[in-house]
């Protein structure tokens, strides 16, 4: 009889709370989605970096437990409140508490297998789409199969099963708490409004909106983040979130009781007391909804960051086919070479050196003012403070600036598909990386550029040359940035304290700044290339040699492997399985380095590409069950409720209101209650995805506006938004309607 | 032919469909004149609710017509339905029918508010019922603050606020204790007196019912008596009434 009973109890619940059971059906087929990529033999076989794959994934699969186990427990004890009359009944009429708990655990235990079952099926179509998704992100081409594993199946099971245990368990203890008078008065008790202190109240909601200026203004002007900052301000967005309800219901109330004349208005005074008692009751829930909304915001928002990252900037990261690097200045690359004209087809390649000279000029530049350092090694004068960049292992440059000669620049443009430049006797052309370029303008006013000259040459550059010097190179692509004035020391013969360089030294006047990707994290410099004449790079000093390759045709899958498989003195393998040389410094670039002796653009674009999936899959995983779960718990609210909402819109509906005008009012009040938790949190989120986008492009290069993330962010996340709507207002339509207001 | 207030012409409703089909009310006419206090009284089932949702406008008739002056509400559009309940009809029934998101005062506000008038007549019309009411004191309560007696005459402002032609009241006194019973009978009688106000009233109960001017008695969906007052005192009329009580046994059955 039990099992009939619960059996029954199920039906009803599934189709009262329809929303929770096609949301857990949702979870379940995410998680069992989001699993099989985990456990996919095939992704694990295409890359080393699979692991890190794993990790992320399995790290949002934790959020997303915790979350999932807080919405089931929400949902068992939200229910378990609304059948508390009938519960009641049960023990009037005789049985035990334990038969209860136990009637109802297995109501919820059977409700909970068959959202399960349902979402394994909408887990294997939802599986294919995401492998398509991933696949095509990585531009690999996805053939459609089935990915099964036990593995994910059990993984997908004991997340789901161990929620939905812990929710089950705490609310055992419940039972065992209960009264009949209790159980059979505690609804009544939900209906009843206390307002005390409200005038008082109201005043959380100016403080609220002020605490969130604050937030916003330290969060762009604010320099020294430190550990307690960070936590005092997340503690008090936390507290402010949880407030700010308060504060607006209390508002709200005091509007009214002022009798503000918008609630003389239609059935505004309705609808504001709806809303009220609404926010008042519910100010806590609504308080974790708003911080779940924006995290799952920031969270997408973050990851259109990379996808955009991913589609502007990956691209030019490597300009070559192939590049090889080597601290042993006399290498030949015989081995490396061998092994291309083996592999594939080279359809050129290039031998250069990479010269320094002793000076330093550009790196204490760099260190002194890219934002990305935070002042750390910047001095009272704006100078570098050596002392504090010894007290660091920093690797962003070498230890001395980084030399090319024009010829072997000029080569290395025609492989990459550029003009040509000149450059004259006593000039210097600075190449750097367009994100550095983007921040800093062009610096060359500020460098004194020093080489040693040669007797004969010393008095050949220091003529004075006119203080115009035209710019002769030109860019194909007009990447060409400014001239900077010649540099008005240039002819005087002096010491440089800084470089060393003391018997000859003459002033190089700069020829422009060009910032073409040029493959610069370590290969052809970090971050930058100081160009000169091939007579003033031969009385340099070779600092390390470099191999560049273009290939005819793509590269096979196993190049970089192969490569990295060559013995070699110089270089270990690193935990990535690539091979790295301790001596190459890796530049300012943030999400994206390879400090690797090879290159193989082929072969790392979509390793570099799945490793940013992995990213943008985690985040958009945790922000799409994040959403569901708060639109879920919002939905439930409304319609469960709806019985007592039947009960005041029949009231309207005596007292003159047609079947069009509820439906009107419905509408507002469902807009209000889902529209505010959302506003709120797109302020929030919108605020601190504007720092983060800023801060993204920044140190990535990246030119999309810092608004463009979370406005398409909060677009996508609207779109789910609307579903849940729907099927909110539509439900509650029909259940307030359909019966009473004929 | 003079019209009347109102005039319900052979009114009838069923429920369900075929063979299923129960008979609620069968082929009654009545008529109500402008300023009447009139009763409608029978067992359970009789009718007598089903009689004055119809007359309410939020159910619809099977068959007949009820005729307020000119207008035939039996032939009105929902929204125009809407308006005529929002114009013409008051409401008071058994359950109080309080929003109880709302306090004493804003549950009479929002139907001034529903018709769209100035805030100074909101508010002053509001504050007049209050006090007609006695009901002041309390404005600021929420209904599950207060008596039912209480929450009745709130009800009952609300109801006649907006000056209805007609005042509707199923079964007001219902659950009220006999003390607010009485209270809220002799407000009935004075919006009845003062205000001119025409009420129509349902109730199974005597006591009630002899505040009233005239009283249909209901049975199986028929009209099969009716009493009028005229100027006897209220006691001689409650006597009345019991006397056609008692002679039904309380059931009403042969009332005749």
């Amino acid at each position: 009889m039990l099992s009939k009973l619960a059996l029954r109890n199920v039906m009803r619940s599934a189709r009262d709370y329809l929303v929770y059971f096609l949301t857990m059906m949702l979870v379940t087929a995410i998680m069992f989605a989001f699993h099989s990529l985990l456990f996919s033999r095939e992704i694990q076989q295409l890359f080393e970096m699979a692991v890190i794959f794993a990790v992320l994934v399995g790290l949002a699969t934790f959020f997303v437990v915790l979350i999932v186990a807080w919405l089931i427990n929400y949902m068992v004890r939200f229910i378990l409140e609304k059948r508390s009359r009938e519960f009641g009944i049960y023990l009037l009429i005789g049985m035990k508490k334990k038969e209860i708990s136990r009637l109802y655990m297995r109501e919820s235990l059977l409700l909970g297998a068959a959202a399960f079952a349902g979402g394994l099926a909408l887990g294997i179509l939802l599986q294919q789409i995401l492998l398509a998704i991933l696949y095509s992100m990585i531009m690999m081409e996805y053939r459609p199969r089935l990915e099964w594993s036990m593995g994910c199946l059990i993984t997908t099971a004991a997340c789901y099963g161990g929620c939905y245990l812990l929710a089950l368990l705490r609310c055992r203890g419940k039972f065992r708490k209960m009264n009949i008078h209790a159980l059979m008065s505690s609804q009544k008790q939900n209906e009843e409004i206390r307002e005390s202190h409200e005038q008082a109240k109201r005043w959380l909601l100016p403080l609220s909106c002020l605490f969130l200026l604050a937030f916003a203004l330290f969060l762009f002007f604010f320099k020294a983040w430190d550990g307690a900052v960070i936590l005092g301000f997340l503690l008090g967005l936390v507290l402010t979130i949880y407030v700010f309800y308060t504060g607006v219901a209390a508002w709200v109330i005091c509007y009214i009781r002022r009798k503000g004349s918008w609630i003389f208005k239609g059935q505004n005074l309705f609808l504001l007391r709806q809303f009220s008692s609404k926010l008042k009751t519910l100010r806590f829930t609504l308080g974790t909804l708003t911080s779940l909304f924006v995290l799952a915001l920031l969270g997408c928002a973050i990851a259109l960051m990379f996808n955009d990252y991913q589609n502007q900037t990956l691209l030019d990261k490597w300009p070559f086919d192939v590049m090889v690097f080597s601290s042993d200045t006399s290498d030949t690359f015989r081995e490396e070479l061998d092994l291309l004209n083996r592999e594939c087809s080279v359809e050129e390649s290039l031998i250069y050196d990479i010269r320094q000279n002793g000076t330093d000029t550009v790196n204490a530049w760099l260190y002194a003012h890219l934002k990305t350092f935070g002042g750390a090694y910047t001095d009272e004068d704006g100078g570098l403070d050596r002392e504090a960049l010894g007290r660091d292992e920093i690797w962003a440059y070498y230890e001395h600036d980084t030399y090319l000669a024009l010829s072997d620049y000029n080569r290395l443009r025609e492989m990459a598909g550029l003009l040509p430049v000149e450059l004259e006797e006593g000039e210097y052309l600075l190449h750097l990386k367009e994100r550095v370029w983007d921040e800093t303008g062009d610096f060359t006013g500020e460098l004194e550029i020093v080489v040693e000259s040669d007797s004969g040459e010393t008095r050949a550059t220091a003529d004075p040359v006119s203080g115009e010097a035209e710019v002769t190179a030109e860019s194909h692509s007009g990447e060409q940035r400014t001239m900077a004035e010649p540099h008005s020391e240039e002819t005087e013969v002096m010491a440089n304290p800084v470089s060393g360089i003391t018997e000859h030294p003459t002033y190089l006047r700069s020829a422009g700044v060009y910032t073409e990707p040029l493959s610069q994290d370590g290969h052809n410099g970090a971050d930058y290339l100081l160009i000169v004449t091939d007579r003033t790079a031969e009385r340099m000093e070779p600092y390390y040699r470099l191999l560049t390759v273009n290939l005819d045709g793509p590269a096979p899958d196993d190049l970089l492997r192969k490569l990295d498989a060559l013995p070699s003195e110089d270089s270990i393998m690193d935990l990535g399985g690539h091979r790295e040389n301790t001596d190459m410094a890796c530049g300012t670039d943030n999400i994206v380095v390879y400090v690797v002796t090879n290159i193989v653009r082929d072969n790392l674009i979509p390793e570099v590409k799945f490793m940013l999936s992995s990213i943008i899959f985690a985040l958009v995983y945790i922000g799409l069950v994040f959403v569901c779960v708060a639109l879920t718990v919002l939905s439930v609210q409304q319609l469960s409720d709806s019985a007592k909402y039947r009960f005041r819109y029949q009231v309207l509906h005596q007292i003159g209101l047609g079947q069009r005008e509820i439906s009107k009012v419905i509408l507002k009040q469902l807009a209000g209650f889902y529209l505010c938790p959302i506003l709120f949190a797109a302020l929030i989120s919108g605020t601190i995805s504007m720092y983060l986008g800023w801060k993204f492009n920044v140190h990535t290069g990246t030119h999309t506006a810092a608004a463009g993330y979370f406005g398409l962010a909060f677009l996508l996340f609207l779109c789910v938004y609307a579903v849940y709507f729907v099927v909110t207002y539509v439900g509650f339509l029909r259940n307030v309607l359909a019966k009473d207001c004929r | 032919m003079e019209r009347h207030y109102i005039q319900v012409c052979d009114v009838e409703k069923y429920y369900g469909q075929g063979t299923a089909a129960a008979k609620a009310v069968d082929r009654v006419s009545f008529r109500v004149d402008r300023g009447e206090f009139v009763g409608v009284m029978g067992a359970s089932g009789s009718g007598k609710t089903t009689l004055l949702n119809m007359l309410s406008t939020i159910d619809s008739v099977t068959a007949g017509h009820i005729y307020y002056e000119n207008v035939d509400i039996t032939e009105l559009s929902e929204n125009k339905l809407s308006e005529f309940r929002k114009e013409n009809l008051g409401f008071v029934f058994q359950e109080y029918n309080l929003l109880d998101t709302l306090t004493i005062e804003e549950n009479i506000l929002l139907a001034l508010s529903l018709h769209q008038r100035e805030k100074r007549e909101v508010l002053s019309r509001c504050r007049e019922m209050l006090d007609l009411l006695g009901i002041a004191d309390i404005r600021d309560k929420f209904p599950y603050q207060v008596s039912g007696g209480q929450k009745q005459r709130c009800a009952c402002a609300r109801a006649l606020v907006n000056r209805p032609k007609l005042l509707l009241a199923d079964e007001p006194t219902g659950a009220l204790d006999s003390r607010s019973a009485q209270t809220l009978l002799e407000t009935f009688t004075d919006m009845n007196g003062k205000l001119k106000a025409t009420i129509f009233m349902v109730t199974h109960d005597a006591f009630s019912a002899s505040y009233c001017g005239r009283i249909l008695f209901l049975k199986d969906g028929q009209i099969f008596h009716e009493l009028r007052r005229g100027r006897k005192s209220r006691r001689e009329f409650l006597n009345e009434i019991l006397d056609v009580l008692s002679l039904t046994g309380g059931e009403l059955s042969d009332a005749q």
